[in-house]
């Protein structure tokens, strides 16, 4: 059970059962703990906290943890950073504990151990003198090694620095427990090193753009960003790079944040291009009662080949501009969702229905060695064979009536088969005492209806080949 | 302003003769401005398909932009790279929508970008007011622009001509009488703004594979293949006999 403060001043503690908590207030409000929906708004404020440092990370179910190195000299210094890093979390509505500290132990414990009064900064190099009258339970132990050093009468953190390690280890169940104490207190005081796992890795380039009134207007918005945008991308030029991904984020006063992203498909830096792929998506930038701070970062960046663009696609070496290709890929991609934009790639196989794929353009054009084409090939291809109910057919050629999607098709003419084997090297037996499909023969022909239409059927199977049942038949494609 | 940027205006382009359109077949087909392809009879996009690419396929390279809708993809199927010509000097970026809307957007937007050299679009439906802003768009920048649509597509167009298109018995195959041969389409010009009196003149087309000529084929010719199969024994008894 968890308790507010107001709970906490009738002597309602965390911890307390729910039929106890009644007992002592009849009236007392309660709900169910609703995890998931705590998780959802702490990593909203931590898309919000990114406003301070992009390193932001879960620390709990309750708290956030954010490294700040390099960072306090944009807000003039570790204490403002802090001071105003809680002004703006009062402004939003949030009640907090906020602290620094060298390591993230030490500003856990700081965070919960101290009270609400001024935020406090705790130096780098003095966590033992800090920490040492903040109660144990701060120390991000489990409820079992508490309890055991409340029973020794440990319970300032002060107490463990003087305690010889060997006699502590001793007084512990296992040894898993005592190395976790050990642990958590080398880690709070800096001699032993503890990972750090920010939500989102850090963007490689940043433009900033603090507001000094409130944006509430897309307008506004958009011209935010147009002065982003150009930094952004001078400063990338500067580099002689260009990025791939971009994200726009705006931060609210009020303790949201929102955030659109777009992509290209080769590094980029023309200000012109970036805009009109956010063009699509700013409109999805909720204002709310005001953004007080807008940011752009790169990321994906790579260096940016330096030549001059064709005259002309059908002037370039390849027949078309590889840059015009990818710079509309990306506007139809922005607008219309990933993988709108397609190629189709052929592969060296031969079953029809495998030798193209398709892959999502991604900026190269993929060279792949293809199978050269033996027979005549349907100018349409069904995405996959439907199967037919043939009439009447002879053991070792065309059907002369077959039925496709209901209707009954009379074959005038007929060419084939051309034979098509399986790929038998990719078919993996059924496992012992299972049925599976065996691989069969196809054999593929050119077939004419008394409408005057064309379609390319096929077989799957031969009669008496003992792979399965009688021969199936599909229609694969259609011809011109 | 950068070169760039005139091209993507259309102000400027590379040398290209103006578009003159000729009164007679195909009417402009393949050249700047839109042209619209419409099956006559639910299964004819395979003719419509054929008849595209006989028609303008071959001389066109570097990149097109092939935009189809998803409806159609699922009905009729996809064109296999096999079946499109001129494969080593060609980029075919295929845009996959949804509705004939984006669609459309999508096929101007590759118009005015100056990266392709045709914009085929296989959408369910065109307006007017779509079909003008594409050609306005087409004979600005120099792409052409073909829309293919399906059956049930009429009325009003600002297209430079809408054909019909229509699956008819293949020509005799003179290798085997029993297979069919090269493939014969009734093409229909419904609209044509170069030559309005043309309108309503119907092609028997036959397209040659191996020659890559597309020819008009007279209506006696274009008949159902004679059985020639049975004369042939004919003439061999009397030549025994």
């Amino acid at each position: 059970m968890a308790a507010n403060a107001s709970a906490r001043a009738v002597g309602i503690e965390p911890g307390l059962r729910l039929t106890d908590a009644k007992a002592t207030l009849p009236d007392l409000l309660s709900e169910e703990i609703d995890r998931a929906a705590d998780l959802k708004a702490l990593t909203g404020l931590a898309a919000w906290m990114v406003r301070f440092s992009p390193l932001v990370a879960l620390d709990g179910e309750d708290g956030l943890m954010m490294e700040t190195t390099g960072c306090d000299h944009l807000f003039g210094g570790e204490a403002a950073l802090v001071a105003g890093m809680s002004r703006r979390l009062v402004q939003a509505g949030h009640g907090h504990r906020i602290a620094m500290a060298g390591t993230p132990g030490a500003a856990h414990a700081l965070a919960r151990g101290t009270g609400l009064g001024e935020p406090p900064v705790l130096p780098s190099g003095r966590e033992a003198e800090g920490l040492a009258h903040l109660p144990m339970a701060t120390l991000r132990l489990s409820p079992e090694a508490l309890t055991l050093l409340r029973r020794f009468g440990l319970t300032r953190i002060g107490q463990l620095y003087e305690i010889d390690r060997k006699a502590l280890t001793r007084r512990f169940r296992s040894r898993q427990a005592a190395d976790a104490v050990c642990l958590r207190l080398d880690q709070a005081l800096g001699r032993r090193a503890e990972p750090f796992a920010p939500l989102r890795p850090p963007p490689e380039h940043v433009e900033c753009l603090p507001c000094p009134e409130p944006l509430t207007s897309t307008e506004g918005i958009g011209d935010g960003l147009q002065q982003l945008t150009e930094r952004l991308c001078s400063a990338l030029a500067v580099q002689g790079l260009g990025a791939q991904g971009f994200m726009f984020s705006a931060f609210r006063s009020d303790g949201a944040a929102s955030a659109v992203t777009v992509n290209a498909a080769r590094p980029v830096r023309t200000p012109d291009h970036v805009l009109r792929l956010f063009r699509e998506k700013i409109s999805r930038i909720d204002a709310g009662f005001g953004i007080d701070l807008l940011m752009l970062e790169a990321s994906r960046t790579g260096p940016m080949a330096p030549g001059s663009r064709p005259l002309s696609g059908d002037l370039a070496g390849t027949g078309f501009d590889a840059e015009a290709v990818s710079g509309l890929a990306d506007r139809i991609t922005a607008r219309l969702g990933e993988g709108s934009v397609i190629l189709t790639v052929r592969d060296a196989r031969h079953p029809p229905d495998k030798a193209e794929r398709q892959v999502a353009y991604a900026g190269q054009v993929p060279e792949v060695e293809a199978a050269p084409i033996l027979g005549p090939r349907p100018v349409r291809m069904l995405n996959r064979p439907e199967q037919v109910s043939v009439m009447a057919q002879v053991p070792d050629g065309p059907p002369l009536q077959f039925v496709w999607r209901r209707r009954l098709r009379k074959v005038v003419r007929a060419d084939g088969p051309e034979r098509i084997a399986p790929e038998w090297w990719t078919y993996l037996p059924p496992a012992p005492g299972e049925r599976g499909r065996l691989p069969r023969t196809r054999d593929y022909y050119r077939i004419e209806d008394s409408d005057g239409r064309r379609y390319w059927v096929f077989r799957e199977g031969l009669y008496g080949d003992d792979r399965g049942m009688d021969p199936e038949w599909f229609v694969q494609g259609l011809f011109a | 302003m950068d070169f760039a940027t005139l091209k993507a205006k259309g102000l400027v382009r590379t040398a290209m003769a103006p578009p003159a359109v000729r009164a007679e077949f195909p009417f402009g087909l393949g050249e700047p401005g839109l042209h619209e392809i419409a099956e006559s009879a639910y299964g004819d996009r395979a003719a419509a398909t054929g008849f595209l690419l006989a028609a303008i396929g071959q001389g066109v390279c570097g990149a097109w932009v092939w935009v189809r809708q998803t409806s159609i993809v699922l009905d009729t199927g996809e064109v296999p790279e096999a079946a499109l010509p001129g494969l080593s000097s060609r980029l075919r970026l295929t845009v996959q929508v949804r509705t004939a809307q984006a669609g459309l957007w999508a096929a101007e937007e590759a118009v005015v970008s100056g990266a392709a050299n045709l914009v085929i679009a296989e959408v369910e439906q065109s307006d007017f007011t779509s079909s003008r802003r594409l050609t306005l768009a087409s004979t600005r920048h120099g792409v052409p622009v073909v829309l293919v649509l399906p059956y049930s597509c009429e009325g009003a167009t600002a297209a430079a001509s809408r054909w019909r298109l229509a699956s008819r018995p293949s020509a005799p195959n003179r290798h085997d009488p029993h297979a069919p041969g090269h493939p014969r389409w009734r093409a229909v010009i419904e609209r044509c703004r170069a030559a309005p009196s043309a309108t309503g003149q119907a092609f028997d087309l036959e397209w040659n594979d191996e020659t890559l000529s597309l020819s008009v084929v007279s209506g006696l010719a274009a008949g159902p293949a004679a059985p020639p199969a049975a004369a042939d024994e004919n003439r061999f008894r009397l030549q025994a006999g």
